[in-house]
C-alpha cells in the first residue's frame, strides 16, 4: 500500500513540477522520491530519529527515513488515527508522543518495510530512541544508539566522531555495505553549497513583507532527508531564486502582512485550515520557523565525520535551554516578529517542557507568545473552533501591544 | 530531565546545580565519557566548596557507601524469607532516611536496627500476604508503599532507583577510581533509561525468583517516557515468564487513590486465587 502511495505521489508531483516548476513542488517531489526509495532493492533501509547524519547513511547506500517525519506524513494523509488506536490498544500511553505512537502502530500493522538498520540519537528525546527500540522488537533488529554529548568541547566532538565510526561498523555488519569515503566527502561539499542557499532563503524572509507565505517553508526541517545530496542544493537554490525574485519585484508571500509570527518547533501535521484563515482573514503570517534556523558552520570535507559530529553537538536543542532560548530570541529580533506560537505538542518534553522558559525569554524582549496545547499528530481531540478563538484573542492582543 | 534542570535553574534558587550527561545503551565508549563527566562533577564541587577532592577521599566515600549497601542488603535479605520479617514500608522508611542523612550516621543507626529486627522476628512471622516486586519510576512517597501493604500485599523488593535497586551496585578496585565508578554505574543492573529491556526483564525475573514474588506491580509516573514506552514490552515479557503483572500510572502521590486501590485489590484477588489453585493441585 505504502509503495503504491509513494509511487503515485512521485508521479503526480513530477507531472505538477513539469507543468509549473516551483520550489515547494520540487521539495515535496524530492521527499516523495526518498519515500519511494525505501522500496528500491538497490538501497538498504534505515529507520532513524531526526538527528542522525544522513550524509553517512547515503554514502553507504542506506536510505534513511526518520520516524518523526513518517508520523507527520501519516497524520498529513489522515491515517495516523488508525495507528494511534492500534498502539494505544497494545498499551502505549496517550501521554507519550503521538509521532512515536503513530510509527509504532504503523510498524505493528505491517505498513512499514523491514529495516536493515535502526539508529536512534539521544537528542532531541529519549522517546524517539524508545520508539525505535520497540520497532527493533517488531522487526527483530538490533538498534544502534548515538549518545549526543550536551557540551561543545573538542573531547565531546571526538566522542561523537568515534561513535560515528562504530555506527559505520554497525551498518556494515547489518547490510554488508561499505562507506564510500569519496561520496561522503562530496556530500559535505553539497551540504556546504545547500547551506549557503538556505542562509540566503532565511535572510530573504527577514524582508517586510516576507516573500514566503506560512506554508512555503512548512516542515522544511525534513530537508534533512536530502542532506548532502545534489537534490538538496537544487531545492535550496530554487527557493532562493523564487524568494529573491519575489523580493526584487516586491511580491509578498500573501496579500497582507499585518502580523509577523514565529512558529516554535513542529507544525500541526494533520489537515487544518488554521494558517490559511489566519493569513487570509487576519493577515497573520509565519515568517520564521524556529527549526529552519541554520545553526551550523560550514563543514570541512577533509574531516567529514568530525564536521558532522560538530554540526549535531552545536544544535540549539542540545544541552541546556539557554542555547535554544538565545536562538529563539535572536530569530524574534532578526525577523521583527510581532508574536510567537508554540503548539506545545502534547507528549513532547522539549516544546511543552520548556514552555515557561520560551515565554520568559520572549517576554524580556517584549514579544508575546501563545501556547496552543495541541497534539500536532493526533487529530482525534483537535478542537479547531477553540484553537481559532484563542488565536483570534492572541492577534487582538497583538494589535494593541 | 534536561528540561527539569533548565526550569529548576531558572526558578529555584540553588547554590549548586550541575547536570551529569550519562550515556545510555551499551557502547564501550561510554565508560571513558562518563569518567570524564564524573571528573567534571568533581571539579565543579571542588570549585563550589573551595576544597580539593583526592582519590583517597573518593575511595573513603566508596567504602562508606559500600558499607551502606552491605547493611541494606542484609536487611533486604530478611524479605527473601516467607513471610518477610521486615515490611516494605519499614525498609522504605530506612531507604528514605539514607537519601536525607549523612551515610556514616545512617550506617551506624541502621546496623542497630538490623540487630533489633533479628531479635524481634524470632518471635514469629509478620503475615502471609502475597509477595510483590515493585518496579518502575523513582518513588519518594513512602505512603505509596504503605498504601499497597495496607491493601494486603507485601512489598518484598523495590526495583526502583530510590529503592532496593539503588543498593545493587558493586564497585571494583582499579588503578583509577573514577574509571571504577564509571564502569560500575554503566554496567549495573540497567534501569529503563539504559534502553536494555531484555537485560532488565531478566534481572527482574531473577530477583522475583530469589524473593519468591507472587506478582509484579509496575508503576510509572505520568508523562514519564522512560517507563511509559517500555510498558507494553515489559508487561508481555514478564507475563511470558509466568509472572503476574499489574501496571499502574500515577502522579507519584495518592491523588487517584481509590481507583488505584480497586485495581490493586483486584490484582491481589487474582494472585490469591491463582495461589489457591496451585496449592490445591499440589495437594
Amino acid at each position: 500500500m505504502l509503495e503504491k502511495y509513494f509511487t503515485q505521489l512521485e508521479a503526480s508531483l513530477n507531472a505538477k513540477l513539469n507543468a509549473k516548476p516551483t520550489a515547494r513542488r520540487k521539495f515535496v517531489y524530492e521527499i516523495a522520491r526518498i519515500g519511494s526509495r525505501i522500496f528500491n532493492d538497490n538501497w538498504s533501509i534505515g529507520w532513524t530519529t531526526v538527528f542522525v547524519p544522513y550524509e553517512i547513511l547515503t554514502s553507504m547506500g542506506v536510505s534513511g527515513m526518520f520516524i518523526e517525519f513518517f508520523g507527520a506524513m501519516l497524520a498529513g494523509t489522515g491515517m495516523s488515527s488508525k495507528y494511534l488506536e492500534l498502539s494505544e490498544s497494545k498499551g502505549f500511553s496517550t501521554d507519550s508522543c503521538s509521532y512515536h505512537r503513530t510509527i509504532i502502530g504503523a510498524a505493528m500493522d505491517g505498513l512499514l518495510p523491514k529495516p536493515d538498520v535502526l539508529i536512534g540519537a539521544s537528542i532531541p528525546c529519549n522517546g524517539g530512541v524508545k520508539a525505535l527500540k520497540r520497532m527493533g522488537e517488531i522487526f527483530n533488529k538490533e538498534v544502534f544508539i548515538l549518545n549526543i554529548p550536551i557540551e561543545v568541547t573538542p573531547k565531546s566532538i571526538d566522542y561523537l566522531t568515534e561513535q560515528f565510526e562504530q555506527m559505520i561498523e554497525y551498518v556494515e555488519n547489518q547490510t554488508g555495505r561499505k562507506l564510500d569515503y569519496d561520496k561522503l566527502k562530496k556530500s559535505i561539499k553539497y551540504n556546504n553549497q545547500a547551506r549557503e542557499y538556505l542562509i540566503e532563503i532565511n535572510d530573504l524572509c527577514k524582508n517586510i513583507p516576507s516573500p514566503a507565505n506560512s506554508n512555503d517553508l512548512k516542515n522544511f526541517i525534513i530537508i534533512v532527508l536530502l542532506q548532502g545530496t545534489k537534490e538538496s542544493v537544487e531545492v535550496a537554490k530554487l527557493y532562493r531564486d523564487e524568494f529573491k525574485f519575489r523580493v526584487d519585484n516586491n511580491i509578498s508571500g500573501n496579500s497582507e502582512e499585518k502580523y509577523r509570527l514565529m512558529w516554535i518547533q513542529n507544525r500541526i501535521q494533520f489537515k487544518t485550515d488554521l494558517l490559511r484563515i489566519l493569513e487570509e482573514n487576519y493577515g497573520a503570517k509565519i515568517v520564521i520557523d524556529e527549526l529552519n534556523h541554520i545553526w551550523w558552520e560550514p563543514m570541512d570535507e577533509n574531516v567529514p565525520l568530525r564536521s558532522l559530529a560538530k554540526r549535531i553537538i552545536t544544535h540549539p536543542i542540545v544541552g541546556p535551554a539557554e542555547r535554544r532560548l538565545e536562538v529563539i530570541t535572536q530569530l524574534a529580533q532578526e525577523y521583527k516578529i510581532d508574536g510567537a506560537v508554540n503548539p506545545a505538542h502534547l507528549g513532547c518534553r522539549q516544546s511543552a517542557g520548556a514552555r515557561v522558559l520560551f515565554k520568559d525569554a520572549l517576554q524580556k524582549i517584549g514579544i508575546p507568545l501563545i501556547h496552543l496545547d495541541v497534539d500536532c499528530v493526533d487529530e482525534r481531540n483537535y478542537t479547531p473552533g477553540q484553537i481559532m478563538t484563542r488565536m483570534e484573542a492572541f492577534l487582538e492582543m497583538l494589535s494593541n501591544y | 530531565m534536561r528540561r527539569l534542570h533548565d526550569v529548576w535553574k531558572r526558578y529555584v534558587p540553588t547554590k549548586f546545580i550541575h547536570i551529569l550527561d550519562i550515556p545510555m545503551g551499551t557502547l564501550s565508549l561510554g565508560t571513558s565519557y562518563l569518567r570524564e563527566e564524573f571528573n567534571k562533577l568533581k571539579i565543579a564541587l571542588e570549585k563550589h566548596a573551595s576544597i580539593t577532592i583526592s582519590d583517597e577521599d573518593i575511595k573513603d566515600a566508596i567504602e562508606v557507601f559500600s558499607k551502606s549497601r552491605l547493611i541494606y542488603n542484609q536487611l533486604n535479605s530478611l524479605r527473601t524469607e516467607n513471610p518477610p520479617s521486615i515490611s516494605g514500608t519499614d525498609l522504605m522508611n530506612l531507604t528514605s532516611d539514607f537519601f536525607k542523612m549523612e551515610p556514616k550516621i545512617w550506617n551506624d543507626n541502621t546496623q542497630g536496627i538490623l540487630k533489633e529486627i533479628k531479635i524481634k522476628t524470632q518471635n514469629g512471622a509478620l503475615n502471609n500476604n502475597p509477595r510483590i516486586l515493585l518496579s518502575g519510576s523513582p518513588l519518594h512517597e513512602i505512603n505509596f508503599i504503605s498504601f499497597i501493604e495496607e491493601i494486603g500485599l507485601n512489598i518484598v523488593y523495590e526495583d526502583l532507583c530510590t529503592g532496593s535497586k539503588f543498593f545493587d551496585l558493586v564497585i571494583k578496585d582499579s588503578q583509577d577510581v573514577l574509571t571504577s565508578l564509571s564502569e560500575a554505574y554503566l554496567n549495573r543492573t540497567p534501569c529503563a533509561r539504559m534502553m536494555q529491556i531484555k537485560e532488565r526483564v531478566n534481572q527482574i525475573y531473577r530477583t522475583a525468583e530469589k524473593f519468591r514474588v507472587d506478582g509484579v506491580i509496575h508503576h510509572s509516573l505520568k508523562f514519564c517516557d522512560t517507563h511509559l514506552y517500555d510498558v507494553p514490552t515489559l508487561k508481555t515479557m514478564l507475563t511470558e515468564k509466568g509472572l503476574n503483572v499489574l501496571f499502574i500510572e500515577s502522579d507519584g502521590g495518592l491523588g487517584n487513590i481509590n481507583q488505584i486501590r480497586t485495581r490493586i485489590e483486584a490484582f491481589s484477588e487474582i494472585i490469591k486465587s491463582k495461589k489457591k489453585v496451585k496449592e490445591n493441585s499440589i495437594q
